[in-house]
């Protein structure tokens, strides 16, 4: 049975229709990232499930409890929020305790599960403190703190990093990581940063234009896009996306660039027989490159050097193909050797690409 | 949709609320309305004599008191203006020379915290006619100078009015104050640099940008000249005669001392007339700041 | 009401409590024009001061020096005399206990009267600004429209309201008044100030707890520290002057200091004693003078801060 569901969800402002029959479900103990750009109806997804929205139309289910109609206190969520929405001029005690006030806990108990989560998230010696002598980083522990005392099943964020910078908004993403796996309870986790929702989730949800694109595990979204936009979304250096067209002969499937550059998807597990002269766009990943062509080829490419951009560990080089740039992972060594103006040959690893049919932008 | 207790406790808590603004404002102006258009003496009469419904408004445009009241109002609107006039040049010398801003606010500003009838009380006796300021300069020799003008009806309102300015010219000042400080420091030093000679950089770039507070100060002076009550009470009671009469004034005597309940019922109603037409502005005005505010965000 | 109080608080209708920021200042070389300037406002602040000395000096004066018409003198024998007179024996149309009934009444009053008008306003703008209620757009823009109705219109369904609920006349009478009449204004303040606590922090609210009381009482009023002290300032200054709810309806027994004061300097039996009615002025300038000379700066902030706002 699911933990959370979603059914036939429906929700209008006035005349504009936010969500149009969304239809979700999430297993227990499933770490959910609902992804998406600012507007594709992520956060109002969220808000309706904490019951801070009211739905236009359809029923939200968690566990076998039909929620729909139900106080957000009633339903038996916890949610941590993006500001981390601490009370003010509460102490963290006091912020913790808030928590539990529509429960009619004894105070032993409410005492026992503040002193659990304070040590959980080590802000034991901040007890006492008000939320504005605390650092940004300690704010939000003590949000998730507010959320973990409940005891509930299901725990909300709301881009709960966003607001922190990148050394702790790497570490909290691993503490995060480490309740969820601790406390086995089910997650969902709205954000805009893939990153987070790479390493975080058991399951994704690519959402645009208030449409789920894409729901599976974050490998399923990365390998097998199914559609453009997920493609197009997910990955950085995004996935190069360029026009093709298909030839099929016997034996052997090719996508033909406009430049005449043939790319073999032989091995391509097309869902349906592949048309010949069908209008494609070929999906090739940055990663997927190779400088030195060695092992199995799809295609190469000749293409003169751009520019090459180092990050650190990793690098990336911009190849002139066609009418726009091609981007490439390349080892931080060889794009350091790179030479603007060079023309050098480039392949693409066999078995690899994604084809996305040209007129409806669905994975092929 | 199921019943929700908590959907409605946010709701219930706007009926007093709600109630007193149904009752004590909608429903008193109707009913102010309709005993305007009845025969209503000392006790109310609920009867309307349809073919001659606006006699009491006939009757009050006739009435020579209500005359005076409505000169006044003028007099005393455009004469209190000068407290924003005031207003301004205090602020913005105060503005400009640092020195000693709070000591100069603090002075300026004490008169709005008491009641106009301790100022109408402290005015009076200023302006006595034996023994007050006029005596003072009679005595240094300036015996040609009349100041006793609340003894005479042709003076009387000039008096009101020195009051009124008296009180209320650091309310302007303070509000000014708070928009020349919003204006950007910026301007002053590139007035400065291009050579701006200073009556010029005020009449042409610094009055211009706070316009918006000038309107704002004269719609509230309007607004508070309407309900000019308590200084008239003090200081003359509207008199020498009826000179100093005031339309907030007429009302309230038509209604407590002439007991005329349909006749003060119809000048409360013209006073509503007018401040409407004072507020409509205001409300275009908060409406389109509201706009603009919108478009920004 | 004062004639501006319905101003002052109007203005105050925008209310966010935030004090204009303050640069220290680079000492300027004195500069003739400088002069000038403070030469300027000094004279301003002398015609400022000039009634507050008269009254001053003339409360401690005798009335035999008051005849001699020196008014500008200091008193050649300081006396309280006066400010005796004032407070225990001057009279008031027919009752001659002097300012001190006024005064107690004027406290009488003002304790229901803020209680009652705080209380609403406070409520209702609570509800106005952070919960999702039905009709709250078209009630404030009446309430907004309410704030600037001048008393006249609404006075006699007020004072037959108030017979009928038979507390015309008295204390309560006055209290119920000042909290209907101050209720528009102050509902605006206190939701343009609650306006701006962030929505999440209600949302965390209602998922913790969901109570609408619970909430006001732990979490949103004890926000309200700033805005409280501000409308309080605004509420206690405006009571204690008004004159016309009080006059009307106060009756005979539950008639404001001000209304005290206002009988004794107009209705005048016999020899006027000035020295007297400048005391008695005084009397009912102190509360608010006192409230303004310490706290002036939230006074200030309370009557000023939402008028610029844009």
């Amino acid at each position: 049975m699911p933990r959370v569901s979603f059914e036939h969800i429906t929700k209008t402002y006035g005349t504009l229709t936010v969500l149009d029959d969304l239809n979700l479900a999430i297993d227990d103990g499933d770490f959910l990232v609902l992804l998406g750009p600012s507007g594709c109806g992520k956060t109002t997804l969220l808000n309706l499930l904490a019951g801070l929205l009211d739905v236009t139309d359809g029923r939200i289910m968690i566990g076998d409890r039909d929620v729909t109609d139900l106080d957000p206190k009633d339903r038996g969520l916890a949610m941590v929020f993006q500001s981390y929405a601490l009370y003010p001029t509460k102490t963290v005690h006091g912020n913790l305790k808030f928590g539990l006030s529509a429960s009619k806990l004894p105070r032993e108990e409410i005492e026992k599960r503040i002193a659990w989560a304070a040590k959980l998230l080590q802000i034991e010696p901040l007890l006492n403190r008000k939320p504005g002598q605390l650092s940004g980083g300690q704010r939000q522990r003590v949000a998730i703190g507010r959320a973990l005392v409940k005891n509930v099943g299901v725990f909300l964020f709301d881009e709960p990093l966003s607001n922190l910078d990148a050394k702790l908004r790497t570490e909290m993403r691993l503490e995060i990581k480490k309740l969820h796996d601790q406390l086995k309870s089910t997650v969902v986790y709205v954000t805009h940063d893939q990153i987070e929702a790479m390493t975080m989730a058991t399951k994704i949800a690519v959402m645009n234009g208030g449409v789920i694109q894409q729901f599976g595990t974050p490998d399923e979204i990365y390998e097998r896009p199914s559609n453009l936009f997920v493609a197009g979304f997910i990955g950085s250096p995004a996935m190069n996306l360029r026009k093709a067209k298909l030839s099929v002969a016997a034996g052997k499937i090719e996508a033909v660039f406009t430049s005449g550059v043939r790319l073999d998807v032989s091995d391509y597990p097309f869902a349906h027989p592949p048309l010949d002269g069908a209008e494609v766009i070929a999906g090739l990943r940055p990663e997927h490159f190779t400088l030195a062509a060695t092992g199995p080829v799809a295609a190469t490419f000749d293409v003169p050097v751009q520019y090459a951009e180092r990050t650190g560990p990793d690098a990336s080089a911009y190849f002139r193909f066609e009418d726009d740039l091609l981007a490439l992972r390349v080892e931080p060594d060889a794009a350091a050797r790179l030479n603007p103006g060079q023309s050098m040959a480039v392949s693409y690893i066999k078995g690899k690409a994604n084809l996305f049919d040209a007129r409806t932008g669905q994975r092929m | 949709m199921t019943f929700r207790w908590s959907r409605w406790s946010p709701q219930l808590a706007l009926v007093p609320a709600g109630l007193v603004t149904l009752v004590a404002f909608i429903g008193a102006i109707l009913w102010t309305v309709y005993l305007s258009l009845t025969r209503s003496r000392r006790l109310p009469e609920y009867e309307i004599d349809w073919s001659e419904w606006g006699r009491q408004y006939e009757r009050l445009f006739k009435d020579s008191a209500w005359q005076i009241s409505l000169q006044n109002l003028i007099v005393l609107g455009l004469g209190s203006a000068l407290a924003i006039v005031f207003g301004f040049i205090l602020a913005a010398m105060i503005d400009r020379e640092k020195r000693g801003e709070s000591i100069f606010r603090t002075v300026f500003l004490y008169p709005l915290a008491i009641s106009l009838i301790v100022t109408g009380a402290a005015w009076r006796w200023m302006f006595n006619p034996e023994l007050g300021v006029e005596h003072f300069i009679h005595s240094i020799g300036l015996t040609w100078v009349n100041a006793s003008w609340l003894a005479r009806p042709e003076t009387a309102m000039y008096g009101v009015i020195l009051a009124s300015v008296w009180q209320s010219a650091g309310f302007y000042m303070a509000l000014m104050l708070a928009g020349l400080k919003s204006i950007n420091s910026e301007i002053w030093s590139a007035a400065r640099l291009d050579g701006v000679g200073l009556f010029r950089l005020y009449t042409e770039i610094i009055i211009p940008m706070m316009k918006f507070t000038f309107v704002t100060c004269a719609i509230l002076l309007s607004l508070g000249v309407i309900k000019a009550y308590d200084v008239i009470v003090a200081m003359t009671n509207g008199g020498p005669g009826q000179s100093t009469y005031v339309p907030a004034y007429f009302t309230i005597q038509a209604l407590s001392a002439k007991g005329n309940l349909g006749f003060a019922s119809a000048a409360a109603v013209v006073m509503l007339l007018i401040t409407a037409v004072i507020f409509l502005p205001l409300v275009l005005l908060t409406a389109w700041q509201q706009r603009r505010s919108g478009a920004r965000t | 009401m004062t004639h501006l109080s319905i101003a002052q608080k109007a203005l105050g209708a925008e209310v966010a409590v935030r004090s204009a920021p303050y640069f220290p200042r680079k000492k300027k070389a004195i500069t003739g024009r400088s002069i000038a300037v403070i030469v300027f406002l000094s004279i301003c602040a002398l015609f400022f001061c000039v009634p507050l000395y008269v009254v001053i000096t003339t409360s401690f004066k005798t009335m035999e020096q008051i005849r001699e018409g020196a008014m500008f003198a200091l008193p050649n024998v300081w006396t309280l005399e006066a400010w005796d007179h004032a407070w225990n024996s001057a009279c008031s149309g027919t009752r001659c206990e002097g300012l001190k009934v006024g005064f107690w009444n004027s406290v009488y009053i003002l304790i229901p009267s803020l209680i009652l008008s705080i209380g609403l306003s406070i409520i209702t703008g609570y509800a106005l600004a952070l919960w999702n209620v039905k009709w709250a757009g078209p009630f404030l823009f009446v309430l907004f429209i309410c704030a600037f109705v001048p008393f006249q219109i609404i006075m006699f369904p007020l004072i037959s309201m108030t017979a009928a609920m038979k507390v015309y006349g008295s204390i309560w009478g006055v209290a119920i008044i000042h909290a209907i009449l101050a209720m528009p204004v102050l509902t605006l303040i206190f939701r343009n100030y609650y306006k701006d606590i962030p929505q999440e922090i209600m949302s965390a609210a209602v998922m913790d707890s969901g109570s609408f009381w619970k909430i006001f009482f732990e979490i949103i009023l004890p926000m309200s520290g700033n805005i409280l002290i501000v409308v309080l300032i605004l509420q206690i200054t405006s009571i204690w002057n008004d004159y016309l709810i009080g006059v009307t309806f106060g009756g005979l027994g539950g008639q404001p200091m001000t209304v005290n004061l206002a009988n004794l300097i107009t209705i005048s039996t016999g020899t006027v004693r000035y020295n007297d009615n400048m005391a008695a002025a005084l009397l009912t300038a102190i509360p608010p003078l006192v409230i303004y000379f310490f706290v002036g700066k939230l006074f200030v902030q309370g009557i000023t801060a939402g008028a610029i706002k844009g």
